[in-house]
């Protein structure tokens, strides 16, 4: 008996042993930072000086949510997540489908083109962007070289570009998230389907897209956070001037070295990408339960 | 099945082909630019261009800051890599082989620094190091270690992901049997589990290399001055301008972690993992 409790003992030792050093590690440098980014986020902050007062208020919040600048910046965002994540839904689905359905021996390579990307990081991919948008841009170039435009469009440094640079960079976590889960889906079932005679578009929309919401969650979540906090391709094809969420709270620390209010920012940030996916979440689970029972 | 329908099926095939092979354009675009300005002739990136040329990739030596900016990213990958390791591939063990309670919430937070913004990360760390240096009164901000120490939290969950997931596969018997056998734990371990998790390791450290390599938004807020990772020393380069020196430089960086993602794929399927 006190042999099985030793036993036991030990074991439990062994596993702390394996996993506590790392837990401890992690846990100390995700939560202790942010607890005092928190607590400096409701400190003060004296202009004259630039330096951090000592307080407790909650100004910092209250002065993001009164100046009109600092709204527009957080609404900006929103609807430029929104928008990228919508976009990366649409395109994104198909080419995962193919990839997850597809019997050919280049599958890894075609995996491999598709992950690339992600790991070559934003710096790299706003520059690629520059060379197609700017003023002598491969686009610019080939319409007025056709005859189609006297003067160069502006591309670079609009909504525009910043837009197409976000979805480009969120489009593989959306691809990679709806393939892993639609070759899950057993392809007998989108044969019964078609046998009992549904169109392409039936089949998806009453077989394939309700089988992959848990994918399709999963992606548009990632995107979305990712798209919210967005820092190198706004800065980059947005310009300096360009006000997103990211670029904001970054000024705030390098430029201003105004800490509590770049903090403030942050938390905000994280505050409304939170509670913006918890709401998605639970409106579509609502939907997708009406659906069945309906 | 009627003509129709299969006529419809096979519009429905050409219509799904076209798309996906729209989609994987667009994720490949940037690169692919990016990659073609890197030999052009000339300075401006205009269309079409004056001609060819390799000249670009030389010019890259000149500039200290990229190779400064190289050398650090590599210092840090590997000793953060070695560390995330030395971390992450015992709790993997733990997680894997141990029925402890806790478990999905001990995963969920080893593997939560992926979903965790960038910008978030090097905000809240850098006011750590502050509070940090002004407790201990040695220097914190900016050193070569804090930034290491911080690149260990993104490196962790990719070896803890990778290492789980190749463990999943192995077949616990094993295992027993070998102590069955006589085998003690530590035998146990080199000659059985070791060799099975050798190919998540890899990979898993491949990934982490990489992350940290390539990181950028968390970096920014942890480097000291004059000492910047080449991602940021990218950025800063594009603040000013675009041309064909940083489209080489960027080319290396693709070409070094293509070769990383291509000897990943040969230990474990890139599809499962990713």
């Amino acid at each position: 008996m006190s042999l099985a409790i030793d036993r036991q003992r030990s074991r439990l030792l062994t596993a702390s042993a394996l996993i506590g050093p790392a837990t401890i590690f992690v846990a100390v440098s995700l939560f202790a930072p942010l607890a005092i980014l928190f607590r400096f986020s409701l400190n003060g902050f004296d202009k004259a000086t630039k330096t951090m007062v000592e307080a407790l208020t909650a100004a910092n919040y209250i002065h993001f949510f009164t100046d009109p600048y600092y709204t527009a910046a957080l609404a900006t965002t929103v609807k430029i997540a929104l928008l990228s994540t919508v976009a990366c839904l649409v395109l994104g689905f198909p080419l995962a489908y193919v990839v997850a359905r597809t019997q050919s021996r280049f599958k890894h390579l075609l995996i491999i083109a598709i992950v690339l990307p992600l790991f070559v990081g934003n710096a790299v991919r706003a520059a690629g962007w520059m060379v197609v948008f700017g003023n002598k841009g491969f686009v610019n170039a080939g319409l007025t070289g056709l005859g189609l435009i006297d003067k160069p469009l502006e591309i670079m440094f609009t909504e525009k570009a910043v837009i197409i640079g976000i979805i480009a960079v969120n489009l593989p976590f959306m691809v990679l998230s709806l393939q892993s889960v639609i070759e899950g889906i057993d392809r007998a079932v989108e044969e019964a389907a078609f046998s009992l005679g549904a169109p392409p578009l039936t089949m998806f929309r009453r077989v394939l897209w309700p089988l992959a919401l848990p994918g399709i969650l999963s992606g548009t979540i990632l995107t979305f956070i990712l798209a919210m906090n967005a820092y190198a391709t706004p800065y980059l094809l947005g310009g300096p001037l360009f006000k997103m969420m990211a670029p904001l709270v970054y000024n705030q620390f390098t430029q201003q070295t105004n800490w509590p209010f770049g903090g403030a920012i942050a938390f905000i940030l994280m505050a409304v990408t939170l509670g913006l996916t918890v709401v998605a979440n639970l409106l579509i689970q609502r939907r997708s339960a009406r659906r069945t029972t309906a | 099945m009627n003509a129709v329908a299969l006529i419809r099926r096979r519009a429905g095939r050409w219509a799904l082909n076209g798309a996906a092979t729209l989609s994987l354009a667009y994720i490949l675009l940037p690169l692919v630019f990016v990659v073609w300005l890197a030999f052009f002739r000339q300075e401006i990136p205009s269309f079409p261009p004056e001609g060819y040329s390799l000249r670009w990739f030389a010019a890259i030596l000149d500039q200290r800051k990229f190779v400064d900016g190289f050398s650090l990213s590599f210092q840090v990958g590997v000793l953060a890599t070695v560390i995330g390791l030395a971390l992450g591939v015992p709790a993997a063990l733990c997680l894997a082989r141990y029925d402890i309670s806790w478990r999905a919430p001990l995963s969920s937070l080893l593997l939560m620094p992926l979903i965790v913004p960038g910008v978030v990360l090097g905000t809240s760390m850098y006011v750590f190091h502050v509070e940090l240096e002004n407790a201990l009164d040695v220097d914190v901000i900016g050193t070569f270690y804090a930034l290491v120490a911080g690149h260990v939290v993104i490196v962790i969950p990719w070896i803890v992901r990778l290492v789980t997931a190749s463990l999943a596969g192995v077949d616990r018997t094993t295992e027993e049997a070998a102590q069955n056998l006589g085998a003690n734990r530590w035998i146990t371990f080199w000659r059985i589990t070791l060799p099975a998790i050798r190919p998540g390791m890899v990979a898993g450290a491949l990934f982490g290399f990489v992350t940290s390599f390539g990181n950028l938004e968390m970096s920014l807020f942890l480097v000291g001055p004059g000492r910047t990772t080449l991602p940021i020393v990218i950025l800063q380069y594009l603040e000013w301008k675009i041309d064909p020196t940083i489209a080489a430089v960027s080319v290396v960086q693709i070409v070094l972690i293509a070769i990383a993602m291509l000897i990943t794929d040969r230990y474990v399927k890139l599809a499962r993992v990713v």
